[in-house]
């Protein structure tokens, strides 16, 4: 065999005999197979779960996501610019499972979810609603606001207005028909609870209901855009009216209408009491 | 000295921080939202491997921030320090804690889903450059005055001769701060100025005298008592022969001549010949004994490991530089030729300038015809380009697809306001204010600016009708007391509006003095007059002016100062090309220095299609945002400006 020359060789392949035509076949359709095993090993198929961080700036996302990371305490942060992804793990029957001090714990079963952060500035707000509109498989969104400032109109009314396009895109999410039809539940993270002129998760709440409820109505009263073409006018895509329609006041059981549960909850990023484990338990649970 | 040093990742967390006196987080927070996200200095976007140097010092109200940024990997360093100082260092240390920092953690910031970086060791590396550059600064700099300090005893006429022309030259030669050298032997004056003034300028060309004195001008107090307290350790150096020239001051070109006979001593200071050295490499020297002289044996081994990164980063952009040169090899162009061919295909081509630069061109032409003024075009061109150089193409992505996402992303944040412009709400919170707030309610101001003819009467009538509509009570001005027919046009423009919305239950008047009189002045007491019969919002109008006609454009600034309005919107028309940028500058400076444009209305949008790229203009000239277009001749077709219309009918291709 050794002294085949080439002309033999080729004229060997080219005789049409059983082996040559067996190994053919397996060349020509395990090749796909193989390819196909090479390429789902490399790369995960299963994505992890996500929650979504949005908020105004300066309300403590990035500081939040740090504080989940390290376990300890949160690095100091400036404003973000880009969205930044991690990954946790989360459980809800281990020990540890209402704290997220839970990176050295071995006992029951955890869940592995990114945790997403996105920039809080006004300019980059389209990039937090990108995230928003094209994450695979986000199971939360945690809106984080400043309670410390909620108090004054300069800072819950852009709040109030983020709040109110990241609702009404949640709303719309779930009454849609196609197949991305979901409901997202929401948690509003009152941060920044261990400062002097802090509000109760409670005075949060209904200071971003009535100030919601003014938006609402600005906005039902408000040119249109200059995208809606003449035959939109009227249609049922645009009227963008937040929770029950017609409804005198705007309040988060609104939401429940359309499957979004809407839960105000206090804490604070930089202190232990009352820290970030409700926070945290809220989400271990929707994961 | 230096207030603080941050190492930030663009997602905002601080990796590695070092704080001398406490800075307010607010400083960096404004610094990166104006610098990086608004990108208010005017410039391109922020590029990568540019040195602390080139890139625009920011300035708060006293503090300066010297900044550079890595753009793969997303770090910002940034370094504060008082606006006082003038710390000539503070460039190259950046630059090359940057260089160390991307050496020693560079790989640890490319993991995925991790915001942690083991960097506690930092802090070694970071004194030890600190120590040597700053050392080696002042000892360049303040060298003379050692060189008093040491020679005190003998203080002479020949000494001061030979002292302030060494100054002269080390100032215009080198751009390194000047310090004065508070004069150790004649302790009544204060400073170099006076020293050399009192002796040996006099005996100084002029053109000496003039260098002298303008290198020692912008010296602060600050950097006198760092002098003066460096002076106390005492750096020397080694002293070099000098030549005197006709002029009566030292030539320090050819100074080769090795004066110093103490040299094997170095710890002889008797040395006091009036003695002149500057050249860099003879700081260096010097700085580096002195480190070692003080027993700091640790710092020197940490400074040659910091050295060898440094000089090895050095030769990696020497070797990038040289590999760049030598591509020109006819086998090599063929293969780069085929594989770059292959790769513009199936994706996964790292881009570099060459491969942009025919596709950019591509689309600044584009948007050329899209009529965006050549300037923001070109601004936003290089914007884009910077951002996709070194970046890798996903798979089966072409060069025009990633550019199309890129200049999407790049408009849509140009466009999108820092802020919700809800103008009803806004209307709202001035007229009924909360109880807790306060404030009395008055009514609210919007004034209507722009050049002639471009719509400004008609689009005011149209906000009137949106806003009678929305059952507000509305009084409007008649500002333009020049053009003959002007107030009579309002006064139809009332009549129609009234007979309009008689049922809606608006209510509109017209307020009028006629012609002639000071716009101002009018404006003023139709504001005065709204407020006492409660009228909710005030509609200025005002007369057209040529926005380079300076005499026109002064009388704005008073108008501003009397009417006090809540909102200024200039109104520009979709029709102008090129001179938008112009008209929305000057415009936009008319109002004095505390006051801006705070909106643009863009008239004639339905008379333009696509080629919108006017309201480009006018929002990368001022980075004032649209906030109404105005899409017909009807009363109703004003709309809120949305930026995904925008931006889509800019990139579509037709």
């Amino acid at each position: 065999m050794a002294s085949l020359t080439f002309t033999e060789l080729v004229e060997i392949i080219m005789t049409p005999s059983l082996p040559v035509i067996i190994i053919g076949l397996i060349l020509i359709l395990g090749g796909p197979i193989i390819f196909h095993l090479v390429l789902s090993s490399s790369s995960t198929y299963t994505v992890p779960p996500s929650v979504l961080l949005l908020g105004p700036d300066n309300a403590g996302k990035t500081a939040l996501l740090t504080l989940f990371e390290r376990g300890t305490k949160p690095s100091s942060t400036h404003t973000s610019q880009v969205s930044h992804s991690i990954e946790l793990n989360a459980s809800t029957d281990s020990v540890t499972k209402a704290s997220f001090r839970n990176h050295d714990d071995s006992t029951g079963t955890h869940t592995k979810f990114f945790l997403v952060d996105t920039p809080g500035h006004g300019k980059l707000r389209n990039v937090a609603m990108g995230k928003l509109a094209r994450t695979e498989k986000t199971k939360a969104v945690v809106f984080v606001v400043d309670a410390a400032a909620l108090g004054e109109q300069e800072t819950i009314a852009p709040t109030a207005a983020y709040l109110y396009d990241v609702l009404l895109f949640l709303q719309k999410k779930a009454t849609s028909k196609g197949k991305d039809k979901a409901s997202i539940p929401v948690l509003i993270a009152a941060n920044k609870m261990d400062l002097f002129t802090a509000l109760p998760a409670t005075m949060v709440k209904t200071h971003l209901e009535v100030e919601l409820t003014r938006i609402r109505a600005s906005r039902s009263k408000g040119l249109l855009d200059s995208g809606v073409g003449i035959d939109d006018v009227g249609s049922e895509e645009q009227d963008g009216w937040l929770g029950e329609y017609g409804s005198e006041k705007f309040t988060f059981q609104q939401m429940g209408e359309f499957d979004i549960d809407v839960e105000v909850l206090a804490g604070s990023v930089l202190t232990e009491e009352p820290g970030a484990d409700k926070w945290w338990w809220w989400i271990a649970q929707r994961i | 000295m230096l207030d603080a040093f941050e190492i930030l990742t663009t997602s905002g967390v601080v990796l590695w921080s070092r704080t001398y006196a406490p800075v307010s987080p607010s400083i960096v927070n404004n610094f990166i939202a104006d610098t990086f996200i608004e990108e208010k200095s005017g410039s391109i976007a922020p590029t990568d491997s540019q040195s602390a140097a080139t890139n625009p010092a920011y300035r708060s109200d006293q503090h300066t921030l010297k900044w550079t940024f890595v753009k793969e990997l997303g770090l910002i360093f940034v370094v504060v320090y008082r606006s006082l100082l003038h710390l000539s260092w503070v460039d190259k240390l950046v630059d090359n804690i940057k260089t160390i920092f991307v050496e020693l953690y560079g790989d640890q910031l490319k993991k995925p889903h991790t915001t942690l970086v083991e960097c506690h060791s930092f802090g070694e590396y970071f004194d030890q450059q600190l120590q040597e550059l700053d050392k080696s600064s002042h000892v360049g700099s303040i060298s003379p005055i050692d060189e008093e300090a040491s020679s005190r005893s003998s203080a002479s006429g020949l000494k001061y001769r030979g002292h302030a022309p060494n100054g002269t030259a080390q100032d215009t030669s080198a751009d390194s701060t000047p310090i004065p050298t508070p004069n150790a032997s004649r302790p009544s004056t204060p400073g170099n100025l006076v020293v050399a003034k009192a002796g040996p300028v006099a005996k100084m060309s002029r053109r000496a005298r003039k260098a002298h004195n303008t290198g020692s001008a912008p010296v602060s107090s600050g950097d006198e008592a760092l002098a003066s307290t460096r002076q106390k350790k005492g750096a020397k150096a080694t002293k070099k022969g000098r030549k005197w020239n006709a002029e009566g001051f030292a030539d320090e070109e050819d100074d080769d001549v090795q004066l110093d006979y103490s040299r094997p001593n170095l710890t002889s200071d008797s040395e006091a010949e009036a003695v002149g050295r500057s050249s860099a490499l003879d700081a260096v020297e010097s700085s580096t004994w002195g480190s070692t002289s003080k027993g700091k044996f640790i710092l020197k081994d940490l400074g040659d490991e910091v050295h060898d990164i440094l000089a090895s980063a050095e030769a990696q952009k020497a070797e990038k530089a040289a590999r760049a040169d030598s591509k020109t090899g006819l086998l090599g162009t063929g293969v780069n030729a085929i594989s770059g061919l292959f790769r513009n295909v199936v994706g996964g081509k790292t881009l570099t300038k060459e491969d942009l630069d025919k596709a950019m061109k591509g689309m600044e032409e584009h948007l050329l015809r899209k009529n965006v003024a050549r300037e923001a075009a070109v601004r936003l061109c290089e914007g884009v380009e910077k951002e996709l150089v070194g970046v890798k193409t996903g798979n089966f992505e072409s060069i025009n697809a990633k550019i199309q996402t890129a200049m999407e992303s790049s408009l849509t944040k140009m466009l999108t306001p820092t802020s919700s412009l809800d103008l009803l709400r806004e209307i709202d919170s001035i007229t009924a204010p909360p109880v807790t707030s306060l404030r009395k309610p008055r009514p609210y101001v919007i004034s209507i600016v722009g050049v002639n003819g471009v719509g400004k009467s008609t689009n005011l009538s149209k906000i009137c009708f949106f806003l009678l509509q929305n059952k507000y009570k509305v009084l409007i001005a008649a500002g333009d007391t020049f053009r003959s027919g002007a107030v009579e046009q309002l006064a139809v423009h009332v009549r129609n509006l009234k007979e309009l919305t008689a049922r809606e239950g608006g209510k509109v008047e017209l307020y009028q003095k006629g012609y002639g009189k000071d716009a101002a002045a009018v404006a003023k007491d139709a504001v005065n007059h709204a407020a006492q019969e409660g009228y909710d919002v005030v509609l200025i109008d005002t007369a057209g002016r040529r926005h380079n006609d300076q005499r026109l454009m002064s009388s704005l600034e008073k108008f501003a100062k009397f009417a006090q309005p809540d909102k200024i919107l200039m109104v520009g028309e979709a029709l102008v090309g090129t001179d938008s940028v112009a008209q929305a500058r000057n415009f936009n400076a008319a109002f004095g220095s505390d006051r801006a444009l705070d909106g643009f209305i863009i008239s004639k949008c339905d008379t333009v299609g696509d080629m919108v790229g006017t309201l480009v203009s006018l929002v990368h000239a001022t980075n004032v945002p649209v906030v109404f277009v105005g899409v017909g001749q009807h009363y109703s077709d004003l709309r809120n400006f949305s930026v995904k219309w925008a931006v889509g009918k800019l990139l579509s291709s037709n």
